[in-house]
């Protein structure tokens, strides 16, 4: 019986690591926006170590990752100003082909200079973040709001 | 039943009333959720519900008052179908005149899809629903800007409830002002929070004027993906 059981378990087993090996030759090509929103360290922090999750199971020639954002989640790029743990995040992430956009709106409204947001140029910023969210979903993106 | 009948005003009315079936209320969720003209039409009984019960503080079920009032506005519908219908045959009559030619001077707008976006709360803290209705307003004012035509629907159930209520909103008058700027703006409210309210708290939500009420967030917030709107979590 015993033995029984342990035949069972490690076909269970091997069933199982086959299976998600094939679940992620399956998930295909993918196109991903990430929202970013609030004034917030942890959930920015954490929001960048999903994307990074993200790309390492799905492997970054199969996915189109985009952040945007907007309102108080601009703070994240001041934020990386002087934390370096961030500030290495955003770097490894933006080598693997992720953008960073902003949007526009804020920046004049809150009458931000550019130059305190990190790694910032002028083709990152977008007219509307909430506009081009709503674009990036009708090409195909995935909303996904950490 | 047919179609029409389902929707007459007699049905909507019950719906408002909340005198009908599960079943029933449910095919009217769905329809309100496709269709903008029952939406509209459930929206303004509505209204005139709400005025009513405050004109009379406590009615005992709709009165005699309330069935005159809904004939009045049924009067008034009669009466703009009426306007509608002679506007109509005068401007037919005058485009078609002598020649009988269609009119062909007009030039054809290209249709534009319409861009459609729902904007999810479901947080009940002023500071976040402030910062929605900011976003909702960047939108709008964007795409007029832009001439882009746009559908926004502002969507709240849990705490985000507490925006669209009377007695609890922290931006009535915002609310109020922003119905009126952009016609394309609709604000909706999760039935099944306002029966949670009901059950766990005892409180009757009254919803701020305009207000449309939709069977559930979530399942409305599956329903816009499906039909093509692109979904935002304020």
């Amino acid at each position: 019986m015993k033995k029984f059981l342990s035949i069972a378990l490690m076909t269970l087993l091997g069933l199982g690591i086959g299976m998600s090996h094939g679940l992620a030759a399956g998930y295909g090509k993918q196109k991903v926006v990430y929202h970013f929103n609030v004034d917030d360290e942890k959930v920015q922090k954490a929001g960048l170590g999903n994307i990074q999750n993200h790309l390492n199971a799905v492997g970054k020639e199969n996915v189109k990752i985009k952040v945007v954002m907007h309102g108080p989640g601009v703070s994240m790029l001041r934020r990386a100003m002087d934390d370096v743990a961030m500030k290495t995040q955003i770097d490894n992430l933006k080598l693997q082909g992720v953008d960073f956009n902003v949007c526009s709106i804020t920046l004049e409204r809150q009458k931000i200079d550019k130059k305190t947001l990190y790694d910032l140029s002028d083709k990152d910023i977008v007219p509307s973040g909430v506009a081009e969210i709503a674009h990036l979903q009708s090409q195909g993106y995935v909303y996904i709001k950490p | 039943m047919s179609r029409e009948q389902k929707f007459s005003d007699e049905f909507l009315n019950a719906f408002v009333d909340e005198e009908l079936a599960a079943e029933d209320k449910n095919s009217i969720y769905r329809e309100i959720s496709e269709n903008e003209t029952v939406n509209q039409r459930v929206c303004e009984l509505r209204n005139l519900r709400e005025l009513v019960r405050f004109a009379y503080a406590d009615p005992p079920a709709p009165g005699a008052q309330a069935v005159r009032a809904r004939r009045a506005v049924r009067y008034a519908y009669g009466f703009t179908a009426a306007a509608v219908v002679a506007a109509s045959l005068l401007i037919g009559w005058l485009v078609y005149q002598p020649s009988g030619r269609p009119l062909s001077s007009v030039p054809v707008v290209a249709v534009q899809e319409p861009v459609k976006v729902l904007v999810h709360l479901n947080v009940g803290n002023p500071q976040r629903m402030r910062q929605t209705l900011d976003e909702v307003e960047n939108l709008l004012q964007f795409y007029r800007a832009n001439g882009q035509q746009a559908r926004v629907e502002v969507v709240v159930n849990g705490e985000g409830l507490d925006m669209l209520r009377a007695d609890t909103s922290p931006y009535p008058e915002r609310i109020a002002h922003m119905q009126k700027e952009y016609d394309n703006l609709t604000f909706a409210a999760c039935q099944n929070t306002i029966e949670r309210l009901k059950r766990e708290q005892g409180i009757v939500a009254r919803l701020l004027p305009g207000v449309t009420v939709i069977d559930s967030g979530m399942a409305q917030i599956m329903r816009r993906q499906h039909q093509g709107w692109a979904y935002i979590r304020a």
